[in-house]
């Protein structure tokens, strides 16, 4: 029910994240049962929450209190995890990351029936939340707000009016609890999503006898109650977006207690660039936190920044200073503009620039027409043909000095402005050149997504032009996983090549009919493992980069596929990709690469269509796009659904969670949440058609 | 024996660093602590800002959760360990260095390298008198005999790895003058 104001607002009345991170110390420390499962943290597997749990736990770390990290992927994770939590007698803290805002906590559903002494802390960066967790009487919930609470001010007035008021007349309340139970009948496989909270904030008194008018002085008229009901529900109807990023909400409570470095201020960099290379904010967001940051980069790196001359140096992505260590115990951060281009420091330009969706969209360069207009692009910024197809480290220095100013002279030409913005990077000593912000969070988020259960080609370094004897590629494995596989083929390895995983997978194959459920929680789970470790390891970083190269590579063969053959259907506005066949079938069946894909079409044919009004509540135009692929094995399809703003850099919220909701009850589709987007969801593949058009329909309201 | 086979024939640098971290260094704490006892002794109080002896176990311990600055030890700054190496390079006996110089330095560069002055030149410096030593302790091998070896001011690392040639050496050489002796008798 508490929600915790931001530091900026926190009054000694109204105490802030330093008095809630200190009592769970005090609580830790006092009670004598403390083990590592009185403190838990449940994380949900994206970029931004891998970076705020690290933050936390390294914090508990330094305390000496004990804790335990656990991944939770969906929904249904959640409410497995909850079961298990209830028979745990020593828990006296939970705390969720970047889940659970939308859930209706306090009731008995979730944490209602916990023991009073528990507390559970939600840092949680999606919007909308839930407003009796924030709203609530119950102590038991503690919401760490970033200052949006504040503003729901209207919000709290209607939710407190009706909460508070006494029940409706008799005739009324039969007809609301019947109605109830219906939905609560149908949607029993779904999350507590924004229907269910809905149903709860709505008459929690329903049921009781009507009571004399006169007596309550909290009667409200049914108007009232009506316009309390609408406000609510243009609340949770609005759709959904993101606050503040998690990491940077720990981030504060980090300064709070005096206890910044480095190491939290690059976890706080990183979330925040994962929230904007992802659309997840909007630039002017990501520029008031970025002004926040340079502030702290520069108290935090004093001594690093005084030799670079005042203001010219630090800012030009190419200066020496800027791309080497000064030490072996350099770890500092420093202030580097960063392009739009996809890892363009490792790869060649060319490459660069032809896999950025920004680029691919203004330049249109899956047709030859585009990839020409690219090529002469690159010739009148004086970059030869080889010179830009060379890796970006064999580049010559006197291009890499001169690309940020040609580019900026250049590209307007091309209509692409707003190439850069400002960014940081990070140096790691003498173990190789420091890695920017932005590399990390692509590093990072690919193995989270792909690091393991997919067999995807990476290519080695130097592989073109002939320079490896035994082809372009080898298959991206896990690095330490090579002694899992112990039944390989050690014999007939050729020496160029990796032993062959094939039989291994076979052998796995055979067993895998009982634990196919035990095998596919597991690869999510190897993959936040993995992330969460590269996190801190620069060697892991490097390696993962390799492979975020490859997705880049299968997002591009896709997108381009689906543009070439207009696989893009038209249905009322909304724009619906239906992928049944493929090379890279297998890899998009997960999520998180099927949203890539997604992205990258919306970016590629922004400029090409026209916005759409889908929503019901504002006027603004934006694009919807729905992208199903087919997972073969298990029959379905996968769908993703992205509302995307008309200019890049903007951000609309997605109201695909509701849209979904609501085509799938009309048209009874058989579907499944795995994750805790609502606007991720499987679908069985008879069923898809009939989903999709009711889908596109049903928007206009 | 129960020790694997790599651990038999002498202890291994990490069991030496262990041993070397009872040593004791100063730190400048940065939170206050009372006198804590510890069945090697007692240590503190530790009040913000004052140099409190502590070992070195415990000085990394607090260094790595951030609660304090570690004050390097006298022999280890830049000009200290140069004056040593001209030392070293200049006349054939060992310079005189703590007994176990070469652990503690590494385990302060690995963990509070932020504490001290000019790390890198620091690594170079201990670098360069490692193998300036190690030339000597070479030479002075050839000099062995069944009897006795004397090598002052050696550091413990350094006896470390000359003890399994070394004994084994002296093992031979021992039987070999035995046998002389048993056939001039």
């Amino acid at each position: 029910m508490v929600y915790l104001p931001p530091p900026n607002l926190q009054t000694p009345s109204r105490p802030g994240y330093e008095h809630a991170y200190n009592e769970i110390v005090a609580v830790h420390r006092r009670s004598p049962l403390s083990s590592a499962s009185s403190l838990i943290m449940l994380v949900a597997p994206d970029v931004d929450a891998l970076c705020a749990s690290r933050m936390l736990a390294d914090l508990f770390k330094q305390d000496d209190i004990m804790h335990r990290v656990i991944p939770v992927s969906g929904m249904n994770e959640l409410e497995q995890t909850r079961d298990e939590l209830v028979s745990n007698a020593e828990l006296h803290t939970l705390i969720l990351i970047n889940m659970g805002s939308i859930l209706d906590l306090p009731s008995s559903e979730w944490f209602g029936d916990f023991p009073d002494h528990l507390r559970v802390h939600i840092i949680d960066s999606n919007r909308p939340q839930n407003l009796s967790s924030l709203f609530g009487p119950d102590e038991k919930i503690v919401v760490w707000d970033d200052g949006g609470a504040e503003k729901l001010d209207e919000q709290r007035k209607a939710w407190e009016k009706l909460a508070y008021a006494p029940p409706e007349d008799e005739d009324e309340d039969s007809e609301d609890d019947s109605e109830d139970d219906l939905d609560e009948d149908e949607d029993e496989e779904l999350e507590g999503s924004s229907s269910s909270g809905k149903r709860r904030r709505s008459s929690p008194g329903s049921g009781r006898k009507r009571r004399k008018v006169d007596d309550n002085p909290n009667r409200i008229t049914r108007d009232e109650r009506d316009e309390c009901a609408a406000v609510i529900e243009k609340y949770y109807m609005a759709g959904t977006y993101y606050g503040h990023a998690s990491s940077c909400v720990v981030y504060l409570l980090v300064n709070e207690l005096s206890r910044t470095d480095n190491d939290m201020l690059w976890y706080a960099i990183l979330g925040l660039t994962y929230q904007y290379a992802t659309a997840r904010i909007s630039r002017d967001l990501y520029d008031r936190w970025y002004a926040i940051y340079e502030n702290e980069v520069r108290r935090l790196n004093k001594d690093v920044l005084i030799d670079v001359g005042p203001g010219l140096g630090s800012r030009n992505a190419n200066s020496a200073s800027n791309n080497s260590a000064r030490s072996a115990d350099d770890h500092s951060i420093r202030v580097v503009e960063e392009l739009r281009f996809t890892l363009w420091r490792h790869w060649n330009l060319y490459d660069a620039m032809m896999h950025s969706g920004y680029v691919a969209s203004k330049l249109g360069i899956w047709r030859e027409r585009g990839k020409k207009r690219l090529h002469g692009l690159l010739a009148k910024m004086g970059f030869s043909t080889n010179q830009s197809q060379q890796t970006y480290s064999h580049m010559d220095m006197s291009l890499k000095k001169d690309l940020h100013a040609k580019l900026e002279s250049i590209t307007p030409e091309y209509g692409m402005v707003e190439l850069s913005y400002s960014s940081f990077t990070r140096c790691c000593g003498y173990r190789s050149s420091p890695l920017s912000a932005a590399d990390s969070v692509e590093a990072v988020s690919a193995l989270l997504d792909a690091a393991g259960g997919i067999r995807i080609e990476i290519e080695i370094e130097g592989a073109r032009n002939g320079g490896e004897w035994f082809g372009g590629g080898k298959v991206w494995q896990l690095y330490g996983q090579n002694n899992r596989w112990k039944d390989e083929e050690r014999e007939n390895v050729p020496p160029g090549g990796q032993a062959d995983p094939k039989k291994a997978g076979a052998r796995e194959e055979e067993g895998e009919g009982e634990d196919a459920d035990k095998k596919t929680v597991q690869w999510w789970m190897r993959n936040f493992w993995s992330a969460y470790d590269a996190l801190n390891n620069i060697q892991q970083l490097r390696d993962a980069l390799r492979l975020s190269m490859s997705l880049h590579r299968a997002v591009i063969r896709q997108g381009t596929t689906v543009i070439d053959k207009h696989a893009i259907r038209t249905m009322r506005g909304h724009r619906v990709v239906v992928i049944s066949q493929g090379p890279d079938l297998a890899l998009f069946c997960h999520p998180g690469a099927l949203a890539r894909l997604a992205h990258w079409l919306v970016n590629a044919m922004r400029e090409r269509i026209k916005g759409t009004n889908v929503s019901a509540h504002s006027k603004k135009k934006s694009l919807p796009f729905v992208v199903a692929c087919l997972n073969e094995r298990d029959g379905t399809y996968l769908v993703v659904g992205v509302n995307a703003a008309l200019e890049f850099g903007d951000v609309r919220k997605n109201e695909f969670g509701l849209a979904f909701l609501d085509a799938k009850e009309r048209c009874n589709a058989r579907t499944r949440h795995g994750t805790f987007d609502t606007n991720v969801l499987e679908i069985k593949q008879e069923d898809l058609d009939l989903f999709l058009q009711t889908l596109c329909e049903g928007v206009r309201r | 024996m129960a020790f694997p086979q790599s651990m038999r024939s002498s202890t291994t640098p990490q069991e030496l660093e262990f041993i070397a971290s009872e040593e004791l260094v100063e730190i400048r704490p940065t939170v206050k602590m009372d006198q804590i006892r510890f069945i090697s002794g007692i240590y503190g109080p530790f009040t913000g800002g004052r140099l409190v002896k502590v070992p070195l176990w415990m000085a990394v311990n607090l260094k790595l959760k951030k609660k304090c600055n570690v004050v390097p030890p006298v022999w280890l700054n830049l000009e200290y360990l140069q004056d040593k190496l001209s030392e070293e390079t200049s006349r054939p006996v060992f310079s005189d260095l703590p007994f176990r110089y070469a652990e503690i330095s590494k385990v302060l560069l690995d963990i509070a390298s932020d504490d001290l002055d000019q790390p890198d030149k620091l690594r170079s410096v201990l670098k360069d008198l490692r193998e300036a030593r190690q030339a000597k302790t070479r030479e002075g091998l050839r000099a062995i005999d069944q009897n006795a070896l004397s090598l002052p001011n050696l550091s413990a690392m350094e006896i470390n790895e000359a003890r399994p040639f070394f004994v084994g050496a002296m093992g031979i050489l021992s039987q070999l003058t035995a046998t002389t002796d048993a056939t001039t008798i």
